[in-house]
């Protein structure tokens, strides 16, 4: 009974998803499902909240490990993802209704992928991750092309099929490696091996470890794996984009910290002459400047968006190169930027759907001309989430920003801290570039005028991001200190 | 280690060294004399009627990947059927939950109308 507790999360969202597939088919009016997801999610997170207070160290998660492994990153993680899930099914409420694509089978693709997700951040084991890799990408491919008629839709989701398989197999073909070198598929064991000097006896364990390593990389789309993220971000309805840029990108650098911590953590792995972090903070320098660069030259927001979001996974790189000085240090900046991330961008790309209706989106930044005037409460609502992307106090992206660059500094990367600065004011450009044309632009004569939808659910997610964007800025505390604790899972 | 495989090396160059020889000879010294009827698409003797792409249903897709789904399940039930008896009650409970989320794909396929073909 107590390990169906420790398992609940896993249940309810499960379960969750195989109810909302049956209501699908057997109610005519699909119209309560987003409202039925958003509850599932919250159940599920509310679960996980309540194996965080009970004590998960009275629980007999021990029978799951290494498979499963329970402890307070897994719980973390999963109220993260639960979060990011429950509001990208209220924007898809708004949003499927309004744009005429409102098939149930939206809201239980995003419960398996996030299903999926979670399996992700508590795998021990490299059969697990790759079985909730796998669940959770092949939800985000058909997310990807749920605009059936939209050529774009489908060539976004193409891209990412195909390259995304691609870095599937890359990965397994790393994993298959470190099996054959280390003879075990246990994280925690391929660790052990690690740190005895297995790379000396077999050299494919270092090629393993650069496959997962790069495998790793795609799937949090650092540059130069990221080629896809643009075309399937653009491509995607955009409940699906902000769910993908939140959810599998979190689950993603969970997999990161839990893959590379645990299990290429030893002292030869993460050294500054011989090991990845150079490597990871040369990708990091890469992504934020390519990104940051090219989001300043889009016309599109919702591309600008998704170049924002790749920029942001090079923030999280400088984080996890941070691990080199201080394992628990890296990990808890890392979570916490996560959750500050998680929920200005859910905001962002919310309020690009408010601001849009029927034949008349908001996509360019024309778009937004005059919008400040027209829609005051939709405008600021958007200004204070891009704000916060840009990393500007008193909001949760600051703090967010503030963590992961102290603790660059306190390992002493002077330099990369000063090049991640630098990069978030090149940022602060193009989040500021928005305001300005919703302040200070009037639209052109005779042009379009996008319609904001009228959606409670899409305002409802809105004004839950904002509480959350202002919570975590005014009072980062009560999350900061539940990120360190979950970091302390890579206390050595 | 290396030297192991090295037979096996030895083996892919001859291999490749001997019919790369003969593609080459053939390409230089072979006669050449082409004319159109030989220079055409060969089909059984006769002349290619309509054009390459042909439409296939998406009903055979479907019919295809359901296939699969169930085929899987039969994989699964398999061995599990032949160590029943030393699996015990948790080998039951698992597969009777793996059964019951494949059971319930099965109503969703069924309400959902892809297992008609006529529609």
């Amino acid at each position: 009974m107590l390990l169906m507790f420790a398992l609940s999360p896993f249940l309810v969202l499960g379960g969750g998803a195989l109810l909302l597939m049956l209501a699908e088919v057997f109610s005519r009016r699909p119209s309560g499902l987003a409202i039925g997801t958003t509850i599932v999610f919250i159940t599920s997170g509310a679960f996980s909240v309540a194996l965080w207070l009970y004590g998960i160290e009275f629980l007999p998660v021990g029978i799951l490990s290494p498979w499963i492994l329970v402890d307070k990153f897994t719980l973390f993680f999963n109220v993260l993802l639960c979060l990011g899930g429950a509001l990208a099914s209220l924007l898809a409420g708004g949003y499927l209704v309004e744009y005429k694509l409102n098939r149930g089978e939206f809201y239980s693709i995003l419960l398996f992928a996030t299903f999926g997700g979670m399996m992700l951040a508590s795998a021990g084991d490299f059969l697990t991750l790759f079985l909730g890799l796998e669940t959770m990408s092949l939800g985000a491919y058909a997310l990807t092309a749920f605009r059936r008629a939209s050529p774009r839709s489908a060539e976004g989701a193409l891209k990412y099929f195909l390259l995304g398989s691609f870095a599937a197999a890359i990965m397994l073909y790393g994993i298959a490696l470190v099996y054959g070198a280390t003879g075990s598929t246990d994280l925690a064991r391929v660790g052990a091996a690690f740190s005895h000097g297995v790379v000396t006896s077999h050299p494919m364990a270092l090629i393993g470890l650069v496959l997962i390593v790069i495998g790793l990389l795609f799937k949090v789309s650092a540059v130069p794996f990221h080629m896809w993220t643009p075309d399937a971000y653009e491509g995607a309805p955009t409940p699906a984009t902000a769910y993908m840029a939140v959810v599998v990108k979190s689950a993603a650098f969970a997999m990161m910290l839990r893959v590379l911590l645990t299990s290429f953590g030893d002292a030869e792995s993460m050294s500054w002459s011989a090991g990845w972090p150079p490597a990871l903070a040369a990708i990091a320098v890469l992504t934020m400047t390519v990104a940051n660069l090219i989001a300043g030259r889009q016309d599109s927001v919702k591309r600008m968006l998704a170049y924002s979001s790749i920029a942001h996974a090079g923030y999280l790189l400088v984080g996890v190169v941070v691990a080199l000085r201080s394992k628990e240090q890296a990990a808890a900046g890392v979570i916490f930027y996560l959750a500050t991330y998680t929920v200005s961008t859910i905001g962002a790309f919310g309020a690009l759907i408010l601001l849009g209706s029927y034949g008349k989106e908001a996509v360019s930044y024309d778009d937004l001309a005059g919008v400040g005037k027209r829609h005051p409460a939709i405008a600021m609502a958007f200004s204070l989430f891009l704000f916060s992307l840009a990393g500007v106090p008193p909001t949760a992206g600051f703090f967010g920003k503030w963590f992961i660059f102290r603790a660059a500094m306190d390992s002493g990367f002077y330099w990369l801290t000063i090049l991640a600065f630098i990069n978030s004011v090149i940022g602060a450009y193009y989040y500021l570039r928005v305001l300005v044309f919703m302040y200070m632009r009037e639209p052109q004569p005779g042009a379009a005028i996008a319609v904001p939808m009228q959606s409670r659910h899409v305002k409802a997610a809105l004004l839950l991001s904002a509480v959350f964007v202002l919570a975590l800025g005014l009072a980062p505390t009560c999350t900061l200190d539940a990120a360190i604790a979950a970091a302390t899972t890579f206390r050595m | 280690m290396l030297s192991t495989y090295a037979p096996m090396f030895m083996i892919i160059a001859i291999a490749t060294l001997i019919a790369g020889l003969f593609y080459t000879f053939a390409t230089v010294l072979g006669p050449k004399n082409p004319t159109p009827e030989k220079m055409m698409p060969f089909e059984c003797g006769s002349d290619s009627v309509g054009s390459r792409g042909v439409k296939l249903s998406v009903k055979f897709y479907l019919t295809a990947i359901l296939f699969v789904v169930f085929d899987i399940e039969a994989v699964f039930v398999y061995p599990w059927a032949i160590q029943f008896r030393q699996l015990g009650w948790f080998g039951l409970a698992s597969m009777i939950g793996f059964l019951s989320v494949v059971a319930i794909a099965l109503v969703y396929v069924w309400r959902k109308g892809a297992l008609e073909w006529e529609s």
